[in-house]
Order: C-alpha cells, then sequence, then structure tokens
C-alpha cells in the first residue's frame, strides 16, 4: 500500500467512525424524546407555575402557568427534532449548539417536576444565575488568556482564593483606615488583582523560565494559596475580626434599563461584577479575533514556533497573558469575599477555579461560548438555592455535587470533543 | 562513585528543598507577627531577638512534636513505670502513625505520576476507602470474627478506593479528560458523598447530629505494635512497608511495571511498542486509588475508630509533595513519608503550644514541590548565596 492510499483508507476510516457516533447520538436523542413522553404521561395534572417580578422584588408580578406534562412533551417533541435532524444530516450536524438549546426546555420541566405543584419566582433564579456566573465567567477568561497564550492555568482556583482573602484583608484595612466604604472597595479589588497579577508572573517564572511543568507550577500556587490563606485566616482574621470585615459591594440599578418590566428586575439590577463579566466578554473577543495583539496571541499558543520566526516575542507575550489572566482572577477572586460572602472563609473557592477550566472548555476556547457556560453552571447554582429555599426533597450533598459532576462530564468531552490551542502546555525556547 | 556517595547526592537537592521551604515558612511566621513587627522601630534588637525566638519556639515545638524528649525517653525506660514510657515515646509514635497513611497514599501517587497521571485525587480515593470500609465494618457487625471483618473492611474500601481512581484513569484513556480536573472534582464529590452517607441512620452515630460515624473500634480494629495505652501505632504501619517494597517490585521488576514507566515516560513511543497506553493508565490509576483506599480503611478502623467527614484532611495533598519529594521511588516515600509524618504530628503540636496554626504546613509544602520541581532554583539559591543562609531567617 502506497502512503497516499493509506492516507485516503484512514480517512475514509474516520468518516465511517463519524457517520456511526452521528447515528448512534440521533438514536440516544430519539430515546430521550421517548423517555420524555412517558415521563409526561404521568404529570400531565401537575400544574407548573412560574412567576416573574414586574419592576422590582416583591412587587407586581406577571405569571406563566402550564403543566408539568405539557413541559415534558415540549421536551420530548425538541428532543425527537434535533435527533430528526442529527440523523438526516448525519456527521455534520453541529449538535453540540442544539443541545444547548434543548438544555432550555429540559431544564424548565425538571424544575418543574422537583417543584411539584409549587409556585416559582423565576426573577430571582435568573438574576442568581447571572450573578454566580460572573466570577466562573471572569475565572474562564482568565484560562482563555492564558490558554491561547499557550500556558496551561491550573492555578487559577488558588488565584480565586488568594484574591478573596488579600480583597477582604485589604479592604477591611482601607475601611478602617479612611472609614469610606468606596475605598475599601477600590483598594481591596485592586490589591485583589495585583495579587493574581503576581500569581500569574510566579507561574509564568516557573513554566517559562525554570520550566517546571506547568500542570506542576500550578498546582503549587493551589496547594500553597490554600495553606497561606488558612494560615492568616487563623493566625490573624480569626484573632483580629475588624480585619475581615471588609466592605461589601451592593447591587447596582442602571438607569433607565433597570424600569424595563420583567426584564428589567433580571438584568440590569446587578453587582457590578455582572456588568463587568460581560463589558469583558465582548472586550476579550474584539481583542482576540480583531487585533493584531490577539492574533499574536493564538499564534504563541497555536504554533509558537511559526510566531517566533517572524519577529513575535513570543515568552513575552506568555508573561503578559498570565500576568493578565491573574488579574481576571483575582478580580473574581474578590467577588467571593467582597460581594458574595462579605468576609473571608477558608477555602471558599470552593473549586470554582477548576469550573472555570471547564467552562472554558465547553465554551472551546472562545469567551462568549464560555460566558454561556458559566450561565449553566451559574444556573445549576441559582436553582439549587430555589429548591432548597422551597423544601423540595432533593439532598443538599447531591445538589452540591452537580456543579462538579457536570464539570467532569464537560471535561470529558461527552457533550462534544472540541480542541484547545495546539502548544498549550509545552514549554518553547526562544532562539 | 559508590554507592552511598549517589544516595547522598540524590538526597542533597531534597534536603535543601525542606531546608529552603521552613525557611521561608519562618519568613511568613515573623511577617504575620504584627505585635513584634511593630516593636521594629523602637527596639530593633528586642524585636529581631523576638522574631528568631518566635520560630525558634514554633519550630522547637514542632520538633517536640514529632520526635519527644530524648533525655525523658531515656529517663522513662530506666524507670521501667509502663505508663512514663507510653507518654514518653507517644510522640514518636504518632509520627508513625501519621506516617502510615501518608506511604499508602504517597505510593498510589507514585504509581500514578510514573504512568504519567498527575493524580491529585488522594483525598477523594482515601475517603471513599474509608467510606467503604466503615460501611463494610458496620455491616458485618456480630455476624462474623473481628478478624474477617477487619480484613473484608479493609478489601473493600481498597476496591472502593481503587474504582474512585479508575473513573479518571477510565476518562483519560478514553475521552483525553485531563486527570487533574477529574480528580480534584472527584475529592469534592466524594467530600459530599460521604456526607450524605454520614446522615444515614445506618452509618451516623445516633443523638449526635453531626456527620460522624458509628464508633468502629468494638467491632473491628487493627492489632496494636507497642501494647500500650495512648499509643495508636499498630500493624498497617508494617503493611504500608510491605506494600512499599510490592509496589517496587511491579515498578522495576515486572513487565507490567515497565509498560506502567513507559506510558509515563513516552506516550508516543509505548504505543509505538504496542502497549496499551490506555490500559496503562486504568491500571496506574485503580492502584493509586486502591492504595489510597487501604491508607484510608486502616486509618478509619485502627487509628482513628470512626469516620469523619474531614479524615483525610490535606493528606491526599502532601502525599504530592512527598512523592515528588522521594523522587517517586518507593523506597523515597518511605522515607519521605515519615518526614511528613513528623511535619504533621509537630505541626499539630506547633499549633498547641505556640499558636502557630497547621496550615502553614500546606504552605511548605507547595515550596516544597516548588523547590523539587525546579532543581535549578535551588541550585541558584546555593551556589551564590550559601553562606547567607542564616541571614535569611532574620529577614
Amino acid at each position: 500500500m502506497t502512503v497516499a492510499s493509506a492516507a485516503t483508507h484512514a480517512e475514509g476510516l474516520a468518516a465511517r467512525r463519524a457517520l456511526r457516533a452521528a447515528r448512534i447520538r440521533a438514536i440516544a436523542f430519539a430515546a430521550i424524546g421517548l423517555l420524555c413522553f412517558s415521563a409526561a404521561s404521568s404529570t400531565l395534572e401537575t400544574a407548573a407555575l412560574f412567576r416573574f417580578w414586574v419592576d422590582r422584588q416583591g412587587g407586581a408580578s406577571e405569571k406563566l402557568e402550564t403543566t408539568v406534562g405539557v413541559l415534558w412533551i415540549v421536551a420530548g417533541i425538541a428532543a425527537g427534532l434535533v435527533g430528526a435532524l442529527q440523523f438526516v444530516r448525519g456527521a455534520a450536524f453541529p449538535w453540540r449548539r442544539w443541545l444547548l438549546v434543548l438544555l432550555l426546555p429540559f431544564v424548565a420541566a425538571i424544575l418543574a417536576a422537583l417543584l411539584d405543584g409549587k409556585a416559582a419566582n423565576l426573577t430571582g433564579v435568573l438574576d442568581g444565575t447571572l450573578e454566580l456566573a460572573a466570577p466562573i465567567t471572569l475565572g474562564a477568561l482568565a484560562g482563555i488568556l492564558s490558554e491561547r497564550s499557550g500556558m496551561l492555568n491550573i492555578a487559577l482556583e488558588g488565584k480565586m482564593l488568594m484574591g478573596a482573602c488579600v480583597a477582604a484583608i485589604t479592604g477591611s484595612v482601607a475601611l478602617n483606615a479612611t472609614g469610606d466604604p468606596l475605598v475599601g472597595i477600590v483598594v481591596g479589588i485592586s490589591a485583589a488583582m495585583l495579587s493574581g497579577a503576581l500569581l500569574g508572573l510566579l507561574l509564568g517564572w516557573l513554566g517559562i523560565r525554570h520550566r517546571v511543568d506547568q500542570i506542576i507550577a500550578g498546582t503549587v500556587i493551589n496547594i500553597g494559596a490554600v495553606g497561606i490563606t488558612n494560615f492568616l485566616f487563623l493566625r490573624i482574621l480569626g484573632r483580629d475580626t475588624t480585619l475581615n470585615t471588609p466592605p461589601t459591594i451592593e447591587p447596582m440599578r442602571l438607569p433607565l434599563l433597570a424600569e424595563v418590566p420583567v426584564l428589567g428586575p433580571i438584568f440590569f439590577t446587578s453587582k457590578p461584577y455582572v456588568y463587568v463579566a460581560i463589558a469583558l466578554v465582548l472586550f476579550l473577543t474584539y481583542m482576540i479575533y480583531r487585533t493584531r495583539w490577539g492574533l499574536r496571541l493564538r499564534a504563541s499558543g497555536e504554533k509558537p514556533a511559526a510566531a517566533g520566526t517572524v519577529g513575535v516575542n513570543v515568552l513575552a507575550i506568555r508573561y503578559r497573558a498570565l500576568m493578565y489572566a491573574g488579574v481576571l482572577a483575582g478580580l473574581a477572586g474578590s467577588y467571593l469575599s467582597l460581594s458574595s460572602a462579605g468576609s473571608f472563609q477558608m477555602g471558599m473557592s470552593a473549586g470554582r477555579g477548576f469550573i472555570a477550566l471547564a467552562a472554558m472548555i465547553f465554551g472551546a476556547w472562545h469567551p462568549i461560548g464560555a460566558f454561556g457556560a458559566a450561565l449553566v453552571f451559574g444556573f445549576a447554582d441559582a436553582s439549587q438555592a430555589l429548591l432548597s429555599i422551597l423544601g423540595v426533597q432533593v439532598p443538599p450533598q447531591l445538589l452540591n455535587s452537580v456543579p462538579y459532576i457536570v464539570t467532569i462530564v464537560v471535561v470529558a468531552g461527552v457533550v462534544g470533543r472540541v480542541r484547545g490551542p495546539a502548544a498549550a502546555g509545552q514549554p518553547y525556547e526562544q532562539g | 562513585m559508590t554507592r552511598a556517595g549517589r544516595l547522598a547526592r540524590r538526597a542533597v537537592l531534597p534536603i535543601l528543598a525542606v531546608v529552603s521551604a521552613l525557611l521561608l515558612g519562618a519568613v511568613v511566621i515573623i511577617l504575620t507577627d504584627f505585635e513584634n513587627l511593630a516593636r521594629f522601630g523602637t527596639d530593633p534588637l528586642g524585636a529581631v531577638g523576638a522574631a528568631i525566638g518566635g520560630v525558634a519556639t514554633g519550630y522547637g515545638s514542632m520538633l517536640e512534636g514529632a520526635f519527644g524528649d530524648p533525655s525523658r525517653i531515656a529517663a522513662a525506660i530506666q524507670s521501667g513505670a509502663e505508663k512514663d514510657i507510653a507518654t514518653a515515646i507517644r510522640p514518636l509514635t504518632e509520627t508513625l502513625v501519621a506516617a502510615g497513611p501518608l506511604i499508602f497514599t504517597g505510593l498510589g501517587v507514585a504509581i500514578s505520576f510514573r504512568t504519567g497521571m498527575f493524580n491529585i485525587g488522594g483525598e477523594g480515593q482515601m475517603i471513599v476507602g474509608a467510606l467503604g470500609a466503615t460501611t463494610t465494618v458496620i455491616a458485618l457487625a456480630g455476624n462474623a470474627p473481628a478478624g474477617v471483618i477487619l480484613v473484608a473492611g479493609v478489601v473493600v474500601g481498597t476496591i472502593g478506593g481503587g474504582l474512585w481512581g479508575f473513573v479518571p484513569g477510565f476518562l483519560k484513556a478514553r475521552t483525553g479528560a485531563h486527570e487533574v480536573i477529574t480528580t480534584i472534582m472527584l475529592n469534592y464529590v466524594a467530600a459530599q458523598v460521604v456526607l450524605f452517607a454520614l446522615r444515614s441512620e445506618f452509618l451516623q452515630a445516633p443523638g449526635l447530629g453531626a456527620p460522624i460515624s458509628k464508633v468502629l473500634t468494638p467491632i473491628a480494629d487493627v492489632p496494636l505494635i507497642i501494647d500500650l495505652p495512648a499509643i495508636r501505632l499498630d500493624y498497617s504501619f508494617v503493611v504500608a512497608l510491605v506494600m512499599a517494597g510490592l509496589v517496587s517490585l511491579l515498578l522495576f521488576r515486572t513487565t507490567k511495571g515497565f509498560e506502567l514507566r513507559a506510558a509515563g515516560f513516552n506516550l508516543t513511543a509505548a504505543r509505538y511498542a504496542g502497549m496499551s497506553a490506555g490500559g496503562s493508565m486504568m491500571l496506574a490509576m485503580f492502584l493509586a486509588g486502591a492504595l489510597a483506599g487501604m491508607g484510608g480503611s486502616f486509618m478509619v478502623i485502627g487509628t482513628v475508630g470512626q469516620l469523619t467527614n474531614d479524615l483525610s484532611l490535606g493528606i491526599g495533598f502532601n502525599a504530592i509533595a512527598l512523592a515528588l519529594l522521594a523522587g517517586l521511588r518507593p523506597g523515597g516515600v518511605v522515607l519521605a513519608a515519615l518526614l511528613f509524618g513528623a511535619l504533621t504530628t509537630g505541626g499539630k503540636n506547633m499549633g498547641i503550644v505556640s499558636g502557630i496554626p497547621y496550615d502553614l504546613l500546606f504552605f511548605v509544602q507547595a515550596l516544597v514541590i516548588m523547590f523539587v520541581a525546579a532543581p535549578g532554583l535551588v541550585r541558584a539559591i546555593y551556589r551564590l548565596r550559601a553562606p547567607k543562609a542564616d541571614a535569611e531567617v532574620v529577614a
């Protein structure tokens, strides 16, 4: 067999395998649709009642009334349609995108089924989704920046934890010194971003200069951050609580937009972190795909040798990308202590850095995709709060592990394997 | 060069790594002692003295907590009083007690790292193993002799931990999912699973409301090596040493072990040589989880006697640092585990005596990993500034 025919043979094999995978997916979609119909048969009578606040929390509300069975039927039909499309279109079908579309009716049906006739206020859940997605989005953006430049960034978790701790301490000190919460917030956030940047540079220094395996370097930062923040909490913050009472960041009503009925209370009365995260998603999308800087960044991550040959300083780009990523991770960390909890607690990042990495992978290393994935995680978190408030009988430990299990599923590529930057994780020798 | 010389040379870097990490830990102790820092303006000499004194008290209490007081041990043995001997040698035996689970988990980490799997899931694998052992022991209570229950508990715990480790191995081999993310996520899931299980009527200690299991000691216990009051050192430590021997045999004297190491050394080459790289990953992760699970089982049945949700606290992470420190050699793992066992028991004593939180040791461990992974760093420090090493403590 010649080399050329061997290549075409391999291609034919791959195409056949892809077609078979597509058929299996189509059958799976159809099976899910059938399952939905069987679920619908027993729940046609159960009411599903979703409420939305019109102008503000607790005021007048708009109702959405149907039954659980109807929602299951809608989900079933949607799954069937996607399955049929998948069958007709074969391997070329962009099913990952459709899976996200499918998620909507499914989540609605599952939520309604769990609520079992109780009325639920969705404004709070959707608002909470945005808020909880913000730190994950920021973390995912940090991951995108560093991995696009060719550096794996397992250390997001540690940087977030460190950022949370630093923001709490410096914010408290600044507040105590000046008595002005705004100064405290500005100082806290800046210090958190600075700490993230320094850890980013440390990661770069270990990975680039000393050629430490980037995963090991990240682990050093993760374990070290746990150690140093626990130590500070037990030795200093635990004894002197005035150092752990930072100013808290309150929700911000955007003028005019917040007055829009139904949508206003969901989208435009959030914490500032939400607006910043969304702005950064758009900004980075532009920067990465539409500027010379972005082209060089992506080249460093895909083919550093080629970038280096045309005179791009790959290592400088990587250092800078890690620094910016650290700034974003530190900002995400400051959310935890300044906005979410109101103080620093040990281990409060609770795996969010890794969830952010999963969001990055799920979003195919694209800022907008990562934001979409972060929303899914945020929704899982927010609806968990809703279910526990309503006293729905689901063990809290099960609900708590959902984000982690989803992360594993995402990383395992069960929802489709995506390709990351080619050179991520490989050291580059600059000539 | 002689064999001893080679060994000594091999030990230089790890020793310097630990020393440097402890020195940086001392810097952190000094920098977080605000009352003393404030004195630097008015009474610099006294402040320097107090700073050194603070570190000396802290690390001194760590040493004493880990090894005991030699003169007291000698006096106690001469007097022959059982109770005196027990109190005198307790720190030393507690160091060995702490080293046991570290050996098990460290061996597991070493196997998986050798196969190219950066397994951070020791925590989860260990506690899932402990959960399996606890459930088995409680389920068998009264239905079998204590010895049988002990063995059954350890076997189930070992398999449970192995399966928990197998999952990331399987995912990596089949889908390429990065084991760092999956193992860490499984740590969180394991913590939730154990919390959930500890809320069940079957496992939970009645009347407490806390996530703590019933006491296992009356049902089954691991026999003690030294039968003295307050001494907890049991035969699981011997099992740990045997396991180190077995792992060494597996890795360096069998074909399977060669395949494991080949997969870690060069995946592509291993594949071209016709080895099943995926199979190696799964096997290595199963063995890693099984060893961690065995450690967890012995811990929960033997030394601790009941399952709590924070049983494994930090051991899985310690294992990473010590396995790297040991150069991923089973014999080295035993030595490094003894060192880390001493740090653990000493660190707890440091927390009680001098109020310096135990968690400082996580920071120290991170630095140990860093120095071991970046040997150039250590060489640079000690070639250029070796004579000034003492000055660093003061700074």
